[in-house]
């Protein structure tokens, strides 16, 4: 789910099959994995691991979701996750999602991707909401978990980044 | 009472009478063991849970009967004040006083209710044993002598510091604490049992057992010798030490642990100034390297780097971009903690040494680092914390939104501030208490009251700050909210307002780690003319240039540096809060670190053909 | 050992000879020679010879710190450890200037009394023995036994009890201890006429032991005489009267007299003092529950404990006689010098030399016994 156009939610809310949903979200991942990779030499070399982390992060995610829907039938799986759904909590100095300049720093990176995150969380759960119990919404229900779990990964990134020099 | 008559030649009768005896019953005592009285001084126990090894039973020992032995496998944390030693225990030299256990500083110690030993020669080895728990054959006898507040050795009470009462000290900036007087001094330094714990902990490794008994014998210009192998910052770290030391002293672990902070303030205001000089002088090398040093940042990491390379014969200058040096200990800790005269001394002195310092001289901009390159041998960047992190909230780039450090620094260097007549602070950690009591200190002196709210993510529990200055903050007035998360910046006719947040339900995870959980239901708006975040600091490493940040390996956002603090680059070293983050004493040991780096390196060329 | 008195001497052909009693000997509380020429069973001449326990306590204590040196003094004396650790802590506590808590000084007074029993019980079953009378020593020792068991309970230690320190004393009583001391008065009181009637008024005893060994009260003041030995010649000298310490001037009891000054009079004077000892130990036991309080004063962390320069002479009565430390501090963590008193040195040494003159070799060793010389004192 990129920066939560509208668009892409209308493309994944069409789609009826769980190997259709699925590719749609790898895809999702991949575009923000390339995104996060085009970052990497824009920004200044002291924080470029920040933009290299993420995209190995966004590569994982890909790697999941990939094997998912290569293995449509692992969808019990999901629905075994979804029994236990990830916390949503806000963090909010960081949801508000910054304009990424030509050269942002530390901070600014991860709040875009924390933001990013988030979004595709709320967007995923919307869609659950959205949908008849099943296989589907268990699916969206499972996305939605992840997203939310890799929010929470990032909030730590941040914290430890952002708040760790206020002794 | 004449009962015996002595006169009397005595008789055949009375004897005799004795004979009865021979009528009663024979008493037999069982075989069988049983313990001994309650305070019986038996086999020694030792609680290895408890047990720190700080070798004080070794010490106290009267007969040399306990060596100490390292323990593969047990916990071992300097920073705690735990070590891997336990005592072992010679029982052919053993006198069981139980000196052992009335000093020892945890109580892990005790003595069983056991009463004998006894074996064949083959297992003559049976009476040196390492005692734990389960006592000298491996059965549980109950404790006999042990701990008890009766025989208690330990000195746990620390001598109380004088400092000036809340509605005293919120009028001005002068020190808040007296220091010790010479009878204090004394007593607490004879409270230590010098088990070093404290030299371990310590970034710079003081020598703290050794200074502390100097103190106690009277010896002060001893005291300040020892301080100065390790420590040139020493007013400094007399006074505004984070004191690792202190958390890992051995007495500290059921009492107050020593004041080795104050013991070293006491003994640096102690010695004359001049002499003080001399001491610090002793050792320095008498013959002139001719290589060229340039430290950037006159800051502790930095000034510790020079005062070594210049006493190993190096030239070294300083470069500094602010009129005067010190670094954050200037610009970062306010007067009522860290007095500027105090720290004028430390500098005088590291500069009487022969350190040269540009004050004024900002590299990047004055001048580049490739010039730098170009002209020493070697190049140390200390160039500390200086960027203050933003919450970035919705409001944050306001005008009336400042980050604590540039406020400090403002107010350091005697630049006019608008005091604010009510202000929200942002943050938990020592810095954001640094400013919020400064703000109090000046609003008290404008308008006679105290209006500042300082919200924090973290719990009290979890605070960064250290519990006294959380303490001290309250009593000046200030209002502390804990667990709060800042979302907004509030505004009225394009002036800040104050701030909004939420309620944090919980901050970390099970792991430690930051999983903050909001409620949005707790919302709170604090009203403030200004709002300050004092939330994090980062390095400003603009000056580096873009070719040499290329050239430069990171890690993690930080110059990656080796072990010696040198980074990829020959030339190039760094050191201090902006490799280790925010500490002096920290800094300092950076500082001996990079400078010992150099100095080698230096030795080599010197020899090269 | 002085290998000049074991060479053989060159004398004129006569009957004489030497025999030596010790250095390990039934007669006597530890190791110690005495060397005697002798003209058929008479004695002729005497020379005491010390040197078999020397350990160099004196010397070792200057090399430790104050504290440490607790656990050396009661070494002194095995019998009766006591009044060596207190003597020491009262030095201590004079230099320092430290004042001790009331119930640490009834305290001590409960330990120093219980002590005296212990030896006297000791020595008086040793006395016997040298009559050739075991029973009573088996009974001293076994009654002395209920004595240590108190010690344990108190102290933690049963003969080296390292209880004193300097300041106070390093445990309140245990629940109960008041009662099973009184039970222990009780029967040891019981057990008094047992004594008397199995030694005392035993004609083999009296007869062997009057007259044997007399000293006359001016010899006792000059050879240094003190304690029990100094009380058998009729002199009324007891530290705890004369130059009271801790709280005896609070305290009622008699100081036993006897005036022949032979062997029977001293161990009489140490049976009515085992009678006076009782007496003392219940008035403690009846006022330490009216002594709340602290039973230490509150004293330096001694591993960095200086004791401020001077010297101190501390003596305290023990069962032997006048027992003190001289302790000279030159203001460190060490004594500078300490030096004990014993009083077994005078008894031991010049007393006995003189004393051996002219009596029979059975009545040898009693005399060393009945003057209660105990050559740890000797030889410290």
């Amino acid at each position: 789910m990129i920066e939560g156009h509208q668009g892409s939610y209308d493309r994944i809310k069409s789609k009826t099959s769980l190997k259709e949903i699925l590719e749609v979200a790898c895809s999702f991942e991949s575009s923000a994995r390339d995104f996060y990779r085009d970052l990497a030499p824009k920004v200044s070399k002291n924080i470029r691991w920040l933009a290299e982390e993420l995209a190995a992060e966004e590569q994982c995610h890909y790697d999941l979701l990939r094997g998912l829907a290569d293995h449509p039938d692992s969808v019990e799986q999901v629905a075994v996750e979804v029994q236990t759904p990830a916390n949503n909590t806000r963090f909010s100095d960081a949801i508000h999602l910054p304009d990424l300049g030509p050269r942002p720093d530390d901070q600014a990176v991860l709040q875009y991707a924390m933001g990013r995150e988030h979004i595709a969380m709320e967007h995923y759960q919307s869609l659950a909401d959205g949908t008849a119990p099943g296989p589907i919404r268990d699916l969206f229900v499972y996305l939605a978990n992840e997203e939310t779990k890799h929010k929470a990964e990032l909030e730590k990134l941040y914290y430890e980044t952002v708040h760790s020099g206020g002794v | 009472m004449r009962d015996i008559d002595h006169q009397d030649r005595g008789g055949l009768l009375g004897p005799l009478k004795n004979l009865s005896f021979f009528a009663r019953q024979p008493i037999t005592e069982p075989l069988g063991p049983r313990p001994a009285s309650a305070n019986y001084r038996g086999f020694h126990l030792n609680d290895w849970d408890l047990c720190i090894g700080c070798s004080t039973c070794q010490k106290v020992c009267d007969n040399a009967a306990i060596t100490m032995v390292k323990v593969p496998g047990l916990a071992e944390d300097p920073a705690k004040g735990i070590r891997n030693l336990r005592p072992a225990i010679d029982y052919g030299r053993c006198c069981w006083c139980a000196l052992c256990v009335d000093l020892c500083p945890t109580g892990s110690i005790a003595l069983s209710r056991e009463y004998v030993h006894t074996c064949l020669d083959s297992e003559l080895d049976s009476y040196f044993i390492l005692p734990d728990a389960r006592g000298i054959h491996g059965t549980p006898y109950p404790k006999g002598w042990a701990k008890s507040t009766d025989a208690d050795l330990v000195a746990l009470e620390r001598q109380p510091m004088t400092e000036q009462a809340a509605a005293v000290r919120i009028e001005n900036f002068a020190e808040i604490v007296a220091g010790y007087d010479a009878n204090q001094a004394l007593i607490e330094a004879s409270r230590c049992v010098q088990c070093g714990m404290c030299h371990d902990a310590c970034p710079t490794h003081m020598h703290a057992p050794e200074y502390i008994r100097a103190i106690w014998k009277g010896d002060l210009e001893g005291a300040v010798r020892e301080i100065y192998r390790t420590n040139p910052f020493a007013h400094t770290c007399g006074r505004v030490c984070t004191h690792r030391c202190e958390t890992a002293c051995s007495v500290g672990h059921r009492g107050a642990p020593i004041a080795i902070r104050w013991l070293k303030r006491y003994a640096m205001d102690a010695v004359d100034h001049a002499r003080v000089k001399q001491i610090a002088a002793e050792g320095r090398a008498d013959f002139i390297s001719g290589k060229r040093v340039a430290i950037v940042g006159a800051g502790p990491a930095g000034l510790t780097a020079a005062f070594d390379l210049v006493r190993q014969g190096h030239d070294v200058t300083v470069l500094e971009a602010q009129a005067q040096g010190g670094g954050m200990v200037r610009y970062g800790i306010p007067d009522y903690r860290m007095p500027a005269d105090r720290l004028d001394r430390d500098l005088d002195i590291i500069t009487s040494l022969g350190v040269k310092i540009r004050y004024n001289t900002r590299v990047g901009v004055d001048l580049t680092m490739e010039r730098l390159q170009a002209e020493y041998d070697a190049v140390v960047l200390g160039v500390g914390l200086w960027m203050g992190r933003s919450t970035r909230v919705p409001g944050a780039d306001q005008a009336g939104v400042k980050r604590a450090v540039d406020l400090l620094r403002a107010v350091a260097a005697g630049e006019p501030i608008e005091v604010p007549q009510s202000a929200v602070i942002i943050g938990g950690g020592n810095v954001a208490m640094d400013i919020t009591r400064t703000l109090a200190r000046l609003q008290q002196q404008r308008y006679g009251e105290v209006r500042i709210t300082l919200t924090a993510l973290e719990d009290l529990d979890h605070f960064l700050a250290d519990a006294d200055e959380i303490r001290e903050a309250r009593e000046e007035g200030v209002q502390i909210l804990d667990a709060r998360g800042p979302q907004e910046i509030l505004m009225r006719e394009g002036q800040v307002a104050g701030l909004r947040t939420w309620g944090v339900r919980s901050i970390f995870d099970p792991a430690g780690r930051f999983a903050p959980s909001y409620d949005p239901a707790d919302e709170q708006i604090h009203p403030g003319d200004l709002v300050v975040e004092a939330i994090g600091q980062a390095a400003d490493v603009n000056l580096l240039g873009e070719a040499l940040t290329e050239a430069l390996q990171w890690h993690r956002g930080r110059l990656q540096v080796d072990s010696q603090g040198r980074t990829n680059l020959e030339w190039l070293w760094a050191a201090g809060d902006m490799v280790r983050g925010p500490d002096v004493v920290s800094a300092v040991a950076d500082g001996h670190r990079v400078a010992d780096s150099i100095h080698a390196y230096l030795s080599v060329q010197e020899h090269a053909p | 050992m002085r290998p000049e008195n074991y060479e053989a001497q060159r004398q004129p052909p006569s009957y004489d000879y030497e025999l030596n009693i010790g250095p390990n000997h039934p007669g006597i509380e530890g190791n110690y020679a005495f060397k005697l020429r002798l003209n058929g069973d008479r004695v002729i001449a005497g020379r005491a010879d010390a040197g078999y326990l020397h350990r160099g306590f004196e010397k070792l204590m200057e090399g430790r710190l104050w504290i440490q040196n607790l656990a050396i003094t009661p070494r002194i004396c095995v019998p009766d450890p006591v009044p060596m650790e207190v003597s020491y802590c009262l030095a201590v506590e004079d230099l320092c200037g430290l004042v001790v808590p009331e119930r640490a000084q009834w305290l001590r007074v409960m330990q120093l009394e219980l002590s005296r029993i212990a030896a006297h019980l000791f020595i008086f079953g040793g006395h016997a023995a040298t009559t050739g009378m075991y029973t009573p020593m088996f009974w001293g020792i076994a009654d002395r036994d209920l004595i240590l068991d108190l010690f344990e309970e108190m102290t933690g230690g049963r003969v080296y009890h390292i209880y004193n320190i300097p300041g106070g004393v390093r445990r309140d009583l245990p629940d109960g201890f008041g009662e099973r001391v009184t039970n222990t008065l009780d029967y040891l009181e019981s057990r008094l006429p047992d004594y008397d009637n199995l030694l005392f008024t035993n004609q083999v005893f009296v007869h062997r032991a009057r007259g044997c060994g007399p000293i006359s009260q001016q010899q006792a003041l000059e050879w240094g005489v003190t304690g029990p030995n100094l009380r058998a010649t009729g002199l009324k000298f007891d530290v705890r009267r004369d130059d009271p310490y801790l709280v005896y001037d609070q305290l009622e009891f008699e100081i036993p007299t006897e005036a022949p000054g032979d062997a029977w009079a001293r161990a009489l004077v140490r049976r009515r003092e085992i009678k006076e000892s009782i007496r003392i130990i219940r008035q403690v036991v009846a006022r330490l529950p009216t002594l709340a309080g602290p039973i230490r004063c509150p004293i330096p962390n001694p591993l960095a404990w200086n004791v401020p320069a001077g010297s101190t002479y501390t003596r305290v009565e023990s069962s032997k006689g006048e027992l003190a430390w001289y302790v000279v501090s030159d203001g460190g963590e060490r004594p500078y010098r300490t030096h004990v008193r014993g009083p077994s040195q005078m008894h031991a040494v010049q007393v006995l030399e003189q004393l051996a003159i002219g009596c029979r070799i059975e009545d040898v060793a009693q005399i060393m016994f009945s003057l209660d010389a105990c050559p740890p004192e000797v030889d410290r």
